[in-house]
């Protein structure tokens, strides 16, 4: 059934040593060896990096040579280069789905570490059973899809209207929904900002004269995003006020919230001197140029007590409503501690303030700085383990400091401000809607840690700022830009190429028995058309699950790339024998 | 030949900009002054907290660069001189280092380094390892051309002997290139700290002292040794200490800013010393654990689970111990105060990071601040922007960060940088049609 290349399937396989990674558990020469005798193989070489320039070259010019028509590479996981290679075939002027990516990696040498026969054995059959796939794939072409010029910006904080205004500077057009009734999220909260003591509400003025000016931005505020809908390039979003939006890719900028202390963590909410640093910053902007008072009480001395709501242990600290702990660092919460501190101190040098952490973490440009500076005017700083934290009296703090080889040492406080972390915010609709990832820490989970930190492994989704971990304004700015980078050339294209591998119907076969529709999940990717009686599929929509191959009972259903037949080859290359 | 943007710099910061921006169907110089691209990651162990192997998440980008068809790279050239022109666009000129082999003939098959006799300190594996006077940089590099080093060469002629193709060039002299750009990315990345800032740790005179890129290459899949063995001796070390804010967060040493990857660096060569040789004890002596980034505290605490000694102190002196070992003088903050004598047989100084080129070297204007680094002065919201009108910086050109938020910067800057040109493109229509209007007033 499949329409192969009319020409000879001649394979080339290459195994890569991974420097090492493979190489010093496997025996690359022996899988190489092994694999040259295996039917329909007509080159078989091993190589130090396959993912390097001169690997790539080398497997082009064996195709241009001639050598070989289908391409295995065994190597590391397809998530990291199966793209990669691909594009090496295209070069090659080749199919690039005439490629099969096997890992020998994650799947042999690094779970066999001990066991060289093993390892290399399973790396043999792996290999085998890619072979025996790509023999009988099929040149697929990817789907192109056209895209909608509009892009929907969820969240109206400043890393929102950044992305915002980002992409109206590509000429792009852009809705930017906001829950609430205005634009600027934490921004409005905060007095100045560190490291450079600008006005808070100078740079989020300059932010709104910015959108307004901007005719590409349409602003919908109170409006949340209630339904959707579609795929990259062609989304659909149901707003609150039931208007619905088209959009090519979509940016959430959904910012963040304060963690708020549990019922009597350090006597929170019992004891009317205990707040939170957001609270602080709050009253002390509000009540600007006055010494500093708390409920009509002057105060003359502070303990900030760091870590609330962060770098939380189990079994040590309570859960959250979710049960888990908030094990990370929440990244602001230090700096932004000592910004206000300083403040503190420059309006009223004689005040005592004493700063309980369990690490300092001025960690930016200009950070260091702010810690010196407090650390210059007469903080105390005191170190306390998530074992001992400090204890709160009726007017004094007790903390077992580790700096004081580890003496309880009591400091009088009129003020405890609790450093509280910040914590996803209440994104649970849009996750379920949209499907998207979510880390441990549930902020949302980005497509790689390292390389794709704005992107979302679901195609046309991209993520700036907080909704994706703790970060502070510049961070989230940058975070903003990347994000709007990222679709500025997604949507530059008159179109959006998109994976093959979807569900494809023999009609001959097809009974339209319709227990392919009750089995998808995505709405709309298979239906039955009342023509013909036979189920079609919608390529753009189809995810490639297979759901709807499994129940079909006259094997009417295949997927493209990845057919019954296939698998069932591999199945057996893997079970067979090794010989070598 | 005119170009959209000039990167400067093709570590991962120049090497995500210039991707994105040729995403963007702009037109891209990469202009790069080492012979390969992949700047300071390629030549990593794994990263942190992923534990991905640096090669293999940076390879995939390095060849998208090399082969995409709106970037143009040029390795072994420095950028000589950036002049601004009227219309806000700038001319450049790049000066192309002899690699002593004629790039066009060239075929990468590494005869020459085979037969040079001569062999020399290989400084990108931080002098652990030495490599041939003509060798191509490392097995990964790109592009595959061999570097001849003239101060060393004999000129025995072996290699020109060998070539199959005749393309050493003994003679060959740096060639000049001219280029014009819309706008300008610095990318120009860190260097360590000075290894002998400090002279009491006794950096680059004890030979079991050494820096934390070496530590990378001890740990690297294809580094030096291979395996982690000790520079003195070959040992396979049993005792292996770090001492952090070796370089940072010292005001003595012109360096009072932290330099943020250190921590999480130490913290990730330790977990993977601790699975080269599972039985060596490892001590980290540090002030603050800055594990501050998206996973970074569930890996320290990971570390601390594996048995890696955390210990709050100040490393005051290092000094030779016996047998290649190595004394730390440690002022433990936690516990006792007494000052403590340790013993390590190998010792890693956690240096940190300083601006690798100084961007003040050209008339052009581009600031920097006290810190050495490139001056931000639009940040918070524009962090990209320089001192200088369609200049832009990205990645620790700007301050030390570690790799995601090198990226998160870099895509950013690529944004700034469409968006600048994009408004170039206006404002000189606008000219243009405001200077033909007035012309053409009563015709």
């Amino acid at each position: 059934m499949s329409e192969r290349s009319s020409e000879k399937a001649k394979i080339g396989v290459y195994i890569c040593h991974c420097g090492g990674n493979i190489s010093d558990t496997i025996d690359v020469k022996r899988v190489a060896a092994a694999l040259a005798e295996y039917p329909n193989v007509e080159i078989s070489r091993e190589y130090p990096f396959m993912c390097s320039d001169a690997g790539q070259k080398m497997v082009i010019e064996d195709i241009q040579n001639g050598r070989n028509n289908r391409v295995v590479i065994a190597a590391c996981s397809p998530m990291l280069h199966e793209l990669t290679f691909r594009k090496t075939l295209e070069r090659a002027d080749l199919n690039p789905y005439l490629y099969e990516h096997v890992n020998i990696r994650e799947q042999a040498s690094w779970v066999h570490k001990g066991d060289h026969e093993g390892a290399t054995d399973k790396a043999i059959r792996l290999a085998r059973a890619g072979i025996e796939k790509i023999l009988r794939q099929d040149e697929l072409e990817s789907i192109h899809v056209d895209a909608t010029k509009h892009v929907l910006v969820i969240g109206g904080g400043p890393a929102g209207i950044k992305a915002a205004l980002d992409s109206a500077g590509k000429g792009l057009r852009v809705t930017l929904v906001e829950k609430s009734g205005r634009l600027g999220g934490h921004l409005h909260d905060l007095d100045t900002i560190y490291p450079s003591g600008e006005k808070a509400s100078k740079i989020l003025g300059q932010l709104l004269d910015r959108i307004k000016a901007t005719p590409l931005i349409t602003v919908a505020l109170n409006t949340t995003v209630t339904g959707w809908d579609g795929f990259v390039g062609n989304f659909s979003a149901t707003l609150s006020d039931n208007t619905v939006l088209k959009a090519g890719a979509v940016i959430l900028s959904t910012g963040y919230d304060h963690v708020i202390p549990a019922e009597g963590e350090y006597e929170y909410g019992k004891d009317a001197r205990v707040v939170t640093l957001p609270k602080l910053i709050e009253h002390m902007k509000a009540h600007a140029g006055e010494p500093l008072s708390w409920n009509g009480k002057s105060i003359r001395s502070l303990a900030f007590i760091h870590c609330v709501g962060s770098r939380q242990k189990e079994g040590i600290h309570a859960p959250q409503a979710d049960g888990k702990v908030n094990d990370y660092c929440s990244r602001v919460c230090c700096t932004a501690a000592l910004h206000t501190i300083n403040a503190i101190k420059d309006a009223q040098p004689d005040l005592n303030i004493y700063d309980c952490y369990r690490d300092i973490r001025t960690y930016g440009r200009g950070h260091e700085e702010i810690y010196q500076r407090a650390s210059k005017s007469g903080v105390v700083f005191l170190r306390f383990t998530e074992e001992a934290e400090p204890r709160i009296l009726p007017d004094s703090v007790v903390v077992k400091d580790v700096l004081t080889w580890n003496q309880e040492v009591e400091v009088p406080a009129d003020l405890v401000v609790l450093v509280t972390g910040v914590k996803q915010g209440a994104v649970e609709k849009l996750v379920s809607m949209m499907k998207l990832p979510v880390s441990a820490d549930r902020f949302l989970q980005e497509a790689h840690p390292k390389l794709r930190p704005v992107e979302v492994a679901n195609n046309g989704f991209y993520l700036a700022g907080n909704c994706q971990a703790p970060m502070d304004l510049v961070e989230s700015a940058a975070a903003a830009g990347a994000a709007s980078s990222k679709i500025a050339a997604l949507l530059s294209k008159d179109y959006i190429p998109l994976d093959p591998y979807v569900a494809r119907v023999d009609a001959q076969k097809c009974t339209g028995c319709e227990a392919c529709l009750a089995e998808c999940s995505y709405t709309g990717a298979i239906f039955r058309n009342p023509a013909t009686k036979k189920a079609e599929v919608n390529a753009a929509l189809c995810k490639g699950c297979g759901a709807c191959v499994a129940v079909c009972e006259p094997r009417a259903l295949d997927l493209a790339g990845w057919s019954l037949d296939q698998m069932e080859a591999m199945v057996d290359a893997m079970a067979g024998e090794v010989l070598s | 030949m005119k170009y959209d943007t000039l990167v400067i710099g093709a570590g991962i910061a120049g090497l995500q900009a210039a991707l994105d921006l040729a995403e963007q169907g702009r037109q891209v110089v990469v202009v790069e002054k080492n012979a390969s691209i992949g700047g300071r990651m390629i030549s990593l162990s794994k990263v942190f907290p992923t534990l991905d192997c640096a090669s293999c998440i940076t390879t995939p980008r390095m060849a998208s660069v090399a082969h995409h068809p709106n970037i143009k790279t040029y390795t072994y050239t420095e950028v000589k001189q950036v002049v601004a022109q009227p219309d806000g666009s700038y001319k450049a000129v790049l000066k192309k280092k002899p690699r002593f082999i004629d790039e066009d003939k060239c075929i990468g098959c590494k005869r020459c380094e085979e037969v040079c006799p001569v062999y020399i300190k290989d400084h990108l594996e931080h002098d652990l390892g030495a490599k041939k006077a003509i060798s191509i940089p490392f097995t990964n590099a790109i592009p595959q051309y061999p570097v001849l080093e003239p101060e060393s060469c004999t000129l025995c002629g072996s290699c020109a002997n060998v070539c199959p193709v005749d393309c050493i060039d003994y003679a060959q002299e740096a060639t000049e290139i001219d280029i014009e750009a819309g706008a300008v990315l610095v990318a120009t990345g860190y260097e360590l700290t000075p290894f002998n800032a400090k002279p009491q740790y006794g950096g680059g005179i004890l030979p079991n002292v050494i820096t934390s890129l070496q530590g990378e290459r001890l740990l690297a899949p294809h580094g030096p040794y291979g395996r982690v063995l000790r520079p003195s001796d070959g040992k396979i070390p049993d005792s292996i200490a770090f001492v952090q804010c070796a370089g940072s967060r010292d005001a003595s040493l012109g360096v009072g800013y932290c330099s943020r990857v250190c921590c999480m660096y130490a913290i990730k060569q330790a977990i993977l010393l601790s699975g080269s040789l599972p039985t060596a004890d490892i001590t980290i002596y540090y002030m603050d654990i800055r594990a501050f980034g998206k996973g970074y505290e569930a890996f320290y605490q990971n570390a601390k689970d594996m048995g890696i000694n955390f210990v709050k102190a100040k490393v005051g002196r290092i000094r030779a111990g016996v047998d290649g070992n190595v004394l730390l003088r440690v002022e433990r903050q936690e516990d006792n105060a007494q000052p403590e004598e340790m013993n390590h047989d190998l010792v890693i100084l956690s240096l940190g990071m300083k601006p690798e080129w100084n961007p003040t070297s050209l008339a052009w204007d581009v600031e920097t601040s006290e810190d050495g680094f490139v001056k931000s002065p639009c940040a918070p919201m524009d962090p990209a922007a320089t001192t200088r009108d369609g200049v832009f910086a990205c990645g620790t050109a700007t301050g030390p960060k570690d790799i995601v938020d090198t990226v998160m910067e870099a895509g950013n800057a690529a944004m700034s940088i469409g968006n600048h040109l994009d408004r170039a493109v206006q404002l000189a229509t606008r000219n243009t049609t405001h200077a033909t209007a007035q012309a053409g007033g009563h015709a």
